[in-house]
């Protein structure tokens, strides 16, 4: 699934973070995100990915939101911060 | 001395390869350190989507394959004049470090120590870069695996950066001349920095012989076992299905 609309690019220390989302009564509906990061354990990506859907798509909620999941997963992605997944999508969500 | 395993995978099909590589880390055969050259092909990196970061309708004569690790793209062109390596070890906190750049660190020491021989500026650029006079000349890629790390790696010795250009997919809003010619100023090979083409042979001998210095051990000419052909076969047709590469 490739959402063709805005993309959000924003580069962390770590790689490039391409975002794609779509928001639907100020929820994100659909998430996409490709990039040249690294982020340990890799499965743990997908659920960030899933997760987010359904928050709302204020920047404090995707990064609280991230921040829980790398905490309970215990994610280590060198030179990446969930800032800079954040900061990637809000950059998809300008219109 | 300790001994670990040593093979040549000479030229492969990537996803053939990409099997083999996860197969290594996944079995129980010891350290291990191995080399291959790609056909042409192109790697995904475990978080890039194909039709993002490539335009694909040019990429019809490539092989495309993703890896278990994350990164950017792995771009082999027919010149088949790159060497890539695997390394296999278990996480020791001395020769392979817990912390993450610590050990790419360690790992791409080998490179280096390599490029130094043939009197070449080269130096570790974090997060996982290799560079000669801040050119990148390697990149390199690891992931981990119950207390096992996986570091694959490539040193250039020839590379066409025109036709990386022309299948990659650049952002609009990047794709300036000042881009292009970053991308060009920003990446060297051996052959270049050497004003010469070395045998390749030659130059894969100088790596185990520093792989050898730096780990303290000596590297024996292996295969893979039985088991790890089992699971490679377990494995392959991943490498192969759309699901995994078009994800």
């Amino acid at each position: 699934m490739v959402l063709k609309k805005v993309q959000g690019i924003h580069k962390s220390k770590g790689g490039l973070i391409r975002s794609f989302v779509k928001a639907e009564n100020g929820k994100i509906k659909e998430i996409s995100i490709s990039g040249d990061f690294f982020l340990f354990p890799e499965e743990a990506f997908f659920k960030i990915i899933d997760e987010l859907k359904g928050i709302r798509a204020k920047r404090e909620e995707v990064e609280n939101k991230i921040e829980e999941i790398y905490r309970r997963e215990n994610i280590q992605s060198p030179g990446t911060l969930p800032a800079d997944f954040t900061e990637s999508i809000m950059k998809a969500l300008e219109v | 001395m300790e001994e670990w395993r040593f093979i040549d995978f000479g030229l492969v099909d990537i996803r053939d390869m990409m099997a083999m590589d996860e197969a290594i880390l996944k079995s129980d055969e010891g350290n291990t350190f191995f080399f291959w050259t790609p056909k042409k092909s192109i790697i995904l990196g475990f978080f890039q989507k194909a039709d993002i970061e490539l335009d694909i309708p040019k990429c019809k004569d490539y092989t495309i394959t993703r890896r278990i690790s994350g990164g950017g793209i792995a771009f082999s062109d027919e010149r088949c004049r790159q060497i890539n390596y695997g390394v296999v070890g278990t996480i020791d906190n001395e020769l392979f470090p817990m912390d993450i750049i610590g050990s790419y660190k360690q790992i791409c020491g080998v490179l280096i120590d390599t490029l130094l021989h043939y009197k070449l500026n080269a130096a570790f650029r974090p997060i996982n870069d290799v560079v000669v006079d801040n050119k990148k000349i390697s990149g390199n890629a690891q992931t981990r695996w119950e207390g096992k790390l996986l570091q694959n790696g490539t040193l250039l010795l020839d590379f066409d950066i025109e036709e990386m250009l022309r299948i990659s997919n650049i952002p609009k809003e990047k794709f300036l001349d000042k881009k292009i010619a970053s991308v060009r100023e920003g990446l060297t090979w051996l052959d270049r920095e050497l004003g010469e083409q070395r045998d390749m042979e030659e130059i894969k001998n100088v790596i185990k012989e520093k792989f050898e210095e730096r780990f303290h051990v000596g590297l024996k000419s292996g295969t893979l076992s039985e088991k790890e052909k089992e699971l490679t076969n377990t494995l392959s047709p991943k490498y192969y299905s759309h699901e995994w590469v078009y994800r």
